[in-house]
C-alpha cells in the first residue's frame, strides 16, 4: 500500500468531535419527553370513556339494537351520523399532505404530520361504527367478497359495498402515507433515543440513513402517493354521500351530494385540526414551528368551505322548491320548522353564520377565537349529518309512517366513546412519534441557510 | 477497500463534490443527508427513481382486478338486481377506481422499500447521528493508492473534516 501523505494521516487519527445536534431536532423531539399529571389525567379519562363505550357495545351485542333509540321508520341513527362525521374529519389530513403537497404549499410542513395522524385515527374511529350499527356483528364479514360455501358473491351495485372499498382503501393508504412520511423522522429519533425507545425507533426506522437513493425513492414515493391520494380523498366522501344520494328518500336524492359532502368534510377536518393543534402548540411551546400564519391559512380554508357548505344548504332548498316534488318540499319545510328544527338551526348557525367572522384578519390571527370557532364548527358538522340522515328518514313519502327518533343514552355513550377513542390515540401519538415533520422543517431551514432569504414559507 | 468520509454543512457543496468525484471515476460513493435535496440526489443518481414503475404496475393491476373481480363475481352466480345488467360498468368503476389507488399505493410503498434498500439491519460504518442533525456526509470507497487524492478532493470542496472510517 502506498502510504498517504503525513498531514492526511494526522487528520484521520484526530478523534471525531461530539456531533452538534440540530435545534429543530431538540425542539420537536422534546414533545415526546416526559409526561405530566395532566397528560395522564386526560389519557386516563379517554381510556375510561372508551371502556364505558365498549361495555355499552357488548351490552348492545347481547341485548340487540333495541337499546338504541331507533323508532320506525328511522333505523339509521346516531351511529351512522357519527360514522359520517368521523369520515369527514379524516379528510383534512390527506388534503394537507397530498393536495397541498402537489400545490407546493410549503406551509403544510408544520401541520401535515399531526393532520395525517388524525386522519388515520379518525378513519379507525369511523370504521368501528360500521360494525357498531349493524344488528348482528358476527355476520359483518359478509360484506367482504370472499369464497364461501354458499358460493354467493356480494352485490357490487350496492353503495354499501362501494363504501366498504372506499373506507378500507382510505384507511390503508392514509396509514401508509403517515408511516412513509415518518420514516426519516423515526431515524432521527432512533439516533437520539435510549432504552426501549431506541429499540422501537430502530425497528420502525427500517435502517433509514438518508442516502441519495433513499431520499430519491422517498421523494418519488411521496409524489406518487400524493397523486393517488388526491382523487382518493375527493372520492371517499363522495362515495359516503352516495350511501344517501342513491336512495330515493326526500332530502337525500340529490346530485349535489358528492361535492357538498366533500366540502363539508374538508370544513370539519380543518376545524378538528385547529381544535387539536391549538392546545398542542400552546402546551408544548411549538409557536416557532406552528405559527399564526399556519392557523390563518387553515382558517381561510374554513371560510372557503363554510361558504361552499352554505351554498349547498341553499341549493338543496332551491332544488326542493324548483323540482315541484311535494315530498321534497315537505321534507325541507319540516327540516327547518318540523320536529328537528333545533338541529337544523344549530347546523346553519355553526357552519354558515359563525364562520363569517373569519372575513376579518383580526379574527383569523386571534387564536383563542379560532379555537372556540373550531369547536363550534365540529358541533355544527355533527348536527349537519344528524339533520341529513334523521330528518330525511323520519319524513318520507307517506305521512302515515312518519316517526320521530331520539338517540338513546346508550347511543350517546358510544358516540362520546368515539371522541375518547380518537383523543386516546392522539395523546399516545404525541408521546411516541414526532408531531411535526422534522426532516421537512429542516429542508426549509437548510435551504434558507444556504440561500439566505427570509420570509415565511 | 478504505472508505473516506467527508462532512459538509451545505447541500450545494455535497452536490459539487459528488459530481466531481464521479467525474474522476470514484463512483462507489454514498451521501447522507438530513433532508431531501434534489441537487444532492441528482448529483449521485441521475435517473429518476424506479419507484414510478412500481406505481404504474400497481395501478394497472388494481384497475384490472377491480373490473375483473366485479364482472366475474356478478356472472358467476347471476342474480338480477333492479333490472340492471350483470356486468354494470358504472358501479363497478368505483371498485376499479378504489383498487387502482389501493394497489398503486401499496406497490409504491413496496417500490420505496426495494429501490431505497430498506428495511436494512443496522447502519453503515460511515453513518453517524450528525447526519440526522443538520450535516451532510459523503462516503467514498476507493483503492489504497487513491486515498490521498480523494482526501484532497473532499477537502477541496469545503469539508469540515475528513475521516478514514474503514482502512
Amino acid at each position: 500500500m502506498t502510504p498517504p501523505p503525513p498531514e492526511g494521516v494526522a487528520a484521520m487519527i484526530r478523534p471525531a468531535p461530539v456531533p452538534p445536534d440540530s435545534r429543530i431536532n431538540r425542539d420537536i423531539l422534546s414533545v415526546m419527553e416526559g409526561t405530566s399529571i395532566g397528560y395522564w389525567g386526560l389519557l386516563g379519562l379517554a381510556v375510561f370513556l372508551v371502556h364505558v363505550a365498549g361495555a355499552i357495545w357488548i351490552y348492545q351485542v347481547y341485548q340487540g339494537l333495541g337499546i338504541a333509540g331507533y323508532a320506525h321508520p328511522v333505523f339509521w341513527g346516531a351511529y351512522i351520523v357519527t360514522f359520517v362525521f368521523w369520515v369527514g374529519i379524516a379528510h383534512a389530513g390527506t388534503l394537507i399532505s397530498a393536495i397541498l403537497y402537489l400545490f407546493r404549499a410549503k406551509w403544510r410542513n408544520a401541520i401535515n404530520r399531526s393532520a395525517e395522524a388524525m386522519t388515520v385515527f379518525a378513519v379507525l374511529t369511523a370504521a368501528q361504527f360500521l360494525g357498531i350499527h349493524v344488528g348482528r356483528i358476527w355476520k359483518s364479514y359478509f360484506i367482504l367478497p370472499y369464497p364461501n360455501q354458499r358460493a354467493l358473491w356480494v352485490n357490487f351495485k350496492s353503495p354499501l359495498l362501494w363504501d366498504t372499498f372506499a373506507i378500507s382503501t382510505y384507511a390503508t393508504i392514509s396509514a401508509v402515507f403517515l408511516f412513509i412520511g415518518m420514516i426519516p423522522d423515526l431515524a432521527i429519533a432512533r439516533d437520539r433515543a435510549v432504552g426501549w425507545r431506541k429499540l422501537l425507533y430502530g425497528i420502525l426506522a427500517l435502517g433509514w440513513q438518508g442516502k441519495s437513493a433513499q431520499w430519491k425513492a422517498h421523494q418519488r414515493t411521496t409524489l406518487h402517493l400524493s397523486g393517488l391520494a388526491t382523487p382518493l380523498v375527493l372520492s371517499v366522501h363522495s362515495v359516503v354521500s352516495w350511501d344517501f344520494a342513491m336512495a330515493i328518500v326526500p332530502g337525500w336524492h340529490a346530485t349535489i351530494f358528492g361535492p357538498y359532502f366533500v366540502a363539508g368534510a374538508i370544513f370539519s377536518g380543518f376545524a378538528m385540526v385547529l381544535t387539536m393543534m391549538i392546545p398542542v402548540r400552546r402546551i408544548f411551546g411549538l409557536e416557532e414551528y406552528i405559527t399564526d400564519y399556519h392557523f390563518e391559512n387553515m382558517s381561510r380554508f374554513l371560510l372557503l368551505t363554510s361558504i361552499i357548505v352554505g351554498y349547498a344548504y341553499a341549493a338543496e332548498y332551491f332544488m326542493a322548491w324548483y323540482s315541484g316534488v311535494e315530498a321534497e318540499q315537505t321534507a325541507f319545510w319540516l327540516r327547518a320548522f318540523g320536529p328537528y328544527w333545533i338541529s337544523t338551526w344549530i347546523m346553519i348557525v355553526c357552519n354558515v353564520v359563525f364562520p363569517q367572522i373569519l372575513w376579518f384578519k383580526k379574527v383569523r390571527t386571534h387564536v383563542p377565537t379560532l379555537f372556540v370557532l373550531s369547536v363550534l364548527v365540529n358541533v355544527g358538522m355533527w348536527f349537519e349529518r344528524y339533520v341529513i340522515i334523521i330528518t330525511g328518514l323520519s319524513r318520507e313519502y307517506d305521512p302515515a309512517v312518519w316517526g320521530v327518533y331520539t338517540p338513546s343514552w346508550f347511543e350517546m355513550g358510544i358516540v362520546t366513546g368515539s371522541f375518547a377513542f380518537f383523543s386516546m390515540f392522539f395523546l399516545i401519538f404525541l408521546k411516541l412519534f414526532p408531531v411535526i415533520a422534522i426532516a421537512e422543517i429542516k429542508e426549509l431551514a437548510i435551504h434558507e441557510k444556504v440561500h439566505g432569504h427570509g420570509g415565511a414559507h | 477497500m478504505p472508505t473516506l468520509l467527508g462532512v459538509y454543512e451545505r447541500p450545494d457543496q455535497v452536490a459539487e463534490v459528488a459530481t466531481r468525484l464521479r467525474a474522476r471515476g470514484y463512483t462507489d460513493l454514498e451521501t447522507y443527508s438530513p433532508a431531501p435535496f434534489a441537487e444532492v440526489d441528482d448529483a449521485v443518481i441521475e435517473k429518476p427513481s424506479r419507484v414510478r414503475l412500481y406505481t404504474l404496475i400497481g395501478g394497472l393491476t388494481g384497475v384490472v382486478t377491480g373490473y375483473a373481480m366485479t364482472i366475474w363475481m356478478a356472472n358467476d352466480w347471476p342474480i338480477m338486481l333492479g333490472g340492471k345488467p350483470f356486468s354494470s360498468i358504472p358501479p363497478y368503476t368505483i371498485i376499479g377506481f378504489e383498487l387502482t389507488i389501493l394497489f398503486g399505493g401499496l406497490m409504491t410503498a413496496l417500490g420505496l422499500f426495494l429501490v431505497g434498500g430498506i428495511p436494512s439491519f443496522g447502519v453503515d460504518r460511515a453513518y453517524s447521528p450528525r447526519f440526522s442533525a443538520e450535516e451532510f456526509g459523503v462516503a467514498v470507497r476507493c483503492r489504497d493508492r487513491d486515498v490521498s487524492e480523494v482526501d484532497a478532493l473532499l477537502r477541496g470542496h469545503g469539508a469540515e473534516e475528513v475521516t478514514l472510517v474503514e482502512a
